[in-house]
């Protein structure tokens, strides 16, 4: 066979030519065409169509859906949707926008009112974009612009659905706020889908869960008169409304640990110990999410930005807080597990132990005597866990803390969630180019020092104890259904690791947690109750070392900011426990005192709650519907 | 290689001078279109274009050096990796306007099925090339070359893109008709094609039907996909013979016209510029294409000829559907006008394209060595 390449040579090779000459025509003949058709619609139909164009007054319009709804565990609606007037203006080719400013701003000034923004002059320009002037008016300032619409063309209402928050500060950080998408959003990416004016989540379930809470817009062709005003709709593509989501989270737990934390600064987290679900949330300060609706104005955000107290900031996940006495537990743990002691180990504590020319001193500055495990945790006696420290070392510490969950993210389902901090001399090496401290030891050894968690890590390592060794990723998204009702996805408890310790080891410390609330000494004594027993353990983390300033006047103002941080954290009842909470109350002193009244009238809110439930034998749910109100159904 | 001074007296100048007049003609053309978004936008936008095109020119630059012969020795590597970026694609890649198309590499967005147009025109022309026989051939010494454009066809058909995968389909077609089908054969090929299309629609996706079913009836549909089909139409056809004016058009600066900085640029030329504006760039389009076939004609092997007879068919194929479809004479599908569209991806392989119809122009009366 002869490859053709040789025909090729002089470039005139017969069947090629042929089939280059069919090509030519083709292309010619159907370019033509595309001509062709250019002459039907720019000559022939050129001044129909141009006249189309002119008339072209039939405008595209985005109709926002609603977003999702959020629902507590049984049913209550948290948020929901409501209308919001706004006032935008259509800048028309035909009229002058400088005289319908001027009449707006007449007709306003009468009954001295004010819009946010003005119609700004069309200069130059032959066409500015509509302008959006108010937004969220009053029913005031509705009425005054709905009677006057005929001498202002290009003024309309508009009504956009914005969020509604129910259950407000109360749930805030859970479920966080929307706002307008930002200029940087747009600009990351062209073609996100986005365009400028679109509600958006910001923080918080509204940012995690956007893509299943924002629904997709709508369209609506208006045609319009040559003043700007509506004639007819045209055509109309419906929104489709975002989905719903049903939490964990259940309102009335909600509301109590609200109610008790709302003047204190600080965090509470609940928990199902069983399955990890998130049954409260609350971090103090708070803020009210409604301020957001439409835009939140520059002066709120200036103070809730700039507030010292950061009031934004989910302090339950993103709290890093020192663990104080609640981090015993895991020290313990470590001690037993290793088999460096036994529950039967015990050391003597006259108030303080001596390390090199240092003294670290108990809590108790008259000691413990002589104390076990047990009395030691009951007791929280520092002096044991010194000792149990300088045992066990920094980095077998750090490990059965991490198989806890601590020192790392839970996974929890909100944004902004922080890793905490477990130390190794590793860590420290590469951190501060300094070897490990066998002092630091003994003050990480009762949860000072380096160690940091956040209340979620802290109730979910207790929980995984109590659950007989299960540590599972909190979950607050139960699951996501349609508007209508039906289930879209379902979020599964999920188990991240199981606890390295035999049975014994955590029977063993199950039982001490249980004698620090129901045995005489036990610091959280305050906390014990017939109806369930609790087990917990206190917790006074230090903020500072003894501050040394001189002043003694500036010290007085500052020194509440220095008081201890209260925690406590426990689980009820002792056999199965169903319920976790972490408290921690910042500067509020000591963890019996201050953090177990609050865990108290949780626990018994949850109680009463399920004894009636059980005495009624039937459910709440059945009370509330998911039913979207106002006046968009 | 040394260097012959032929090369640069048979440099294509023509050829440079049209696609540089076209892509300037395209610059101007996405800085009006890109007037009415917000003015942050407006500036990436043309601006991107125009990096867009010097990337490419440089990328000309390089290819030219290197004799066609040697880089289509890569061929079927280049080929691989194409495949191998599309299942990149349907792996990870992110989805816009519901397709996924797009991986990021080094932080730039890319679109491997653009690339994916070039490479089998590569592969194919190297299968020719190395299989040449002296009759026509029948369909089943085309089974090969049928899978090389089957799978990269199955993967973008599967984002779903019916336009590039059906882009590839023509480029394929085309090149088999030039070098020769058996009658009969052609005749089993069109007659399975004409039996599989009442199947395929099963397998299209409810948007494209709706687009194809409103192609016929545009008026039934004024909002949804036939939207798009009546505003080009009036945009197109209220430019009238002279056109509105630069930044003028009232259809694109209002915003009736949907996605118009990529594939419904034309309208807002055509309505800016009129039918004047209009059959000149066409004519540009029609005197490029045409040189493109004379090269493709004129190439002294056969390697040349088919590698060049590609390009040349993608680009016809690109401007006969995007501008049919502006025109409303055909349904819509997302190709981009060459040169004219805003885009990365096609614009710099359309240009590695130019810079090997180049390379094969200017080797032309080189003898083998």
């Amino acid at each position: 066979m002869e490859k053709r390449n040789e025909q090729l040579n002089g470039h005139d090779s017969g069947v090629f030519r042929k089939r280059f000459k069919i090509a030519f025509a083709v292309v010619s003949i159907m370019m033509s065409l595309l001509i062709l058709r250019m002459w039907h619609l720019q000559v022939i139909r050129g001044d129909e169509l141009r006249q189309r164009s002119e008339n072209n007054s039939v405008r595209l319009r985005k109709i926002k859906p609603l977003r999702g709804l959020v629902l507590d565990t049984n049913g209550q609606v948290l948020v929901d949707n409501q209308p919001s007037f706004d006032i935008i203006f259509v800048p028309t080719r035909t009229r002058n926008t400088d005289d319908v400013a001027w009449k707006l701003r007449n007709i306003l000034a009468d009954r001295s009112l004010s819009l946010t923004s003005e119609i700004p002059s069309l200069g130059k320009k032959r066409w500015i974009p509509p302008v959006k002037l108010d937004k969220n008016i009053s029913v005031e300032k509705l009425a005054v612009i709905e009677t006057h619409t005929s001498d202002l063309p290009g003024v309309t209402v508009e009504i956009v659905p914005i969020r509604k928050y129910l259950s407000g500060e109360m749930t805030a950080h859970i479920i966080g706020y929307t706002g307008e998408v930002s200029p940087e959003d747009l600009k990351k990416d062209a073609d996100s889908g986005f365009s400028v004016g679109d509600i958006t989540g910001k923080d918080g379930l509204e940012k995690y869960l956007d893509q299943y809470l924002k629904g997709k817009s709508g369209a609506e062709q208006v045609e319009v008169n040559v003043l700007g005003k509506e004639i007819k709709v045209v055509g109309k593509i419906e929104p489709v409304s975002g989905y719903n989501v049903v939490l964990t989270v259940d309102a009335s737990l909600q509301k109590i640990a609200w109610e008790e934390m709302k003047d204190k600064a600080g965090a509470v987290a609940v928990i199902d110990p069983r399955n990890g679900d998130v049954l409260a949330m609350v971090s103090t300060p708070s803020f009210d999410p409604n301020l957001f609706n439409g835009g939140i104005s520059i002066d709120d955000w200036e103070e809730l930005s700039t507030d010292p107290s950061h009031p934004l900031g989910n302090r339950a996940i993103s709290g890093q807080y020192p663990p104080g006495s609640t981090y015993k537990l895991f020290v313990a743990a470590a001690a037993l597990e290793e088999g460096l002691i036994t529950p039967d180990t015990s050391f003597n504590c006259h108030g303080s132990f001596e390390l090199g020319n240092r003294k670290y001193r108990c809590w108790n500055k008259h000691g413990h005597g002589r104390v076990n495990l047990h009395r030691a945790i009951v007791e929280s006696c520092d002096v044991y866990f010194y000792n149990l420290g300088k045992l066990v070392g920094v980095d077998k510490i750090a490990k059965y803390a991490r198989a806890f969950g601590l020192g790392q993210i839970t996974g929890i389902d909100l944004p902004r969630e922080k890793s905490g901090l477990i130390p190794t001399s590793e860590w420290k090496l590469s951190r501060f180019k300094e070897a490990w401290q066998l002092g630091e030891t003994l003050s990480i050894a009762i949860g000072q020092g380096f160690d940091l968690v956040t209340p979620i890590q802290l109730v979910n390592a207790y929980g995984a104890l109590a659950n007989g060794g299960t540590v599972y990723r909190p979950r607050i998204v139960k699951r996501i259904e349609t508007a209508d009702g039906r289930i879209l996805q379902t979020f599964e408890p999920e188990s991240k690791s199981t606890l390295p310790l035999s049975k014994e080891t955590m029977d063993i410390l199950t039982r001490a947690l249980w004698g620090v609330v129901n045995e005489n000494g036990g610091t959280g004594h305050a906390l014990r109750r017939k109806e369930a027993d609790v087990s917990g353990k206190t917790g006074t983390a230090q903020v500072v070392g003894m501050p040394d300033d001189k002043t003694g006047s500036k010290r007085k103002i500052i020194s509440a900011k220095f008081r201890d941080h209260a925690l406590f954290v426990c689980f009820a009842p002792y056999k199965n426990p169903e319920i976790a909470i972490a408290v921690i109350a910042e500067n509020a002193g000591h963890g019996g005192s201050a953090a177990a009244p609050i865990a108290r009238k949780i626990i018994d809110t949850y109680f009463e709650q399920k004894n009636m439930k059980n005495k009624k034998d039937q459910p709440l749910t059945a009370a509330v519907t998911h039913s979207q109100t106002g006046i968009f159904r | 290689m040394k260097f012959d001074r032929r090369l640069f007296f048979n440099f294509d100048w023509t050829l440079l001078v049209l696609i540089l007049v076209i892509s300037i003609v395209g610059i101007l053309n996405i800085y009006s279109a890109g007037n009415s978004l917000d003015n942050l936008r407006q500036e990436t936008l043309y601006i991107k274009q125009i990096q867009w095109i010097v990337l490419g020119l440089m990328l000309i630059g390089v290819i030219i050096c290197i004799d066609y012969r040697f880089i289509c020795r890569f061929a079927y590597a280049f080929y691989a990796i194409s495949i191998l970026l599309l299942l990149l694609v349907a792996l990870y890649g992110y989805a816009t306007h519901g397709s996924q198309r797009w991986i990021v590499i080094g932080g730039f967005s890319f679109q491997p099925s653009e690339l994916v147009k070039l490479t089998i025109i590569i592969a194919l022309a190297k299968y020719f090339d190395d299989h040449m026989t002296e009759k026509s051939y029948s369909l089943k010494e085309l089974c090969i070359p049928f899978f090389i454009v089957l799978i990269p066809f199955l993967f973008i058909l599967k984002q779903p893109d019916l336009g590039t995968a059906l882009m590839l389909m023509f480029i394929a077609a085309s090149l088999c008709l030039l070098i020769g089908i058996q009658w009969r054969s052609l005749l089993l090929a069109v007659s399975g094609v004409l039996v599989m299309v009442p199947f395929s629609w099963f397998i299209l996706k409810d948007y494209q039907k709706e687009r194809i079913m409103t192609f016929f009836n545009p008026e039934d549909d004024p909002l949804g996909s036939g939207y798009h089909i009546l505003q080009s139409i009036i945009a197109v056809g209220s430019g009238g013979i002279f056109g509105k004016g630069y930044m003028k058009g009232t259809q694109t600066q209002l915003k009736f016209l949907p996605v118009q900085q990529t594939d419904f640029v034309f309208s807002v030329f055509a309505e800016e510029w009129g039918f004047l504006g209009g059959l000149i760039l066409m004519i540009m389009f029609l005197v490029l294409i045409l040189w493109c076939l004379k090269i493709a004609m004129n190439s002294r092997d056969l390697m040349g000829l088919l590698l060049s007879f590609g390009i040349t068919a993608l680009l016809f194929w690109e401007v006969f559907i995007n501008v049919g479809m502006v025109l409303g004479m055909l349904p819509v599908v997302g190709i981009p006008l060459p040169f004219l569209s805003y885009g990365g991806s096609s614009m710099v392989v359309l240009m590695i394209a130019m810079g090997l119809l180049l390379n094969v122009s200017m080797r032309r009366f080189v003898l083998h060595p």
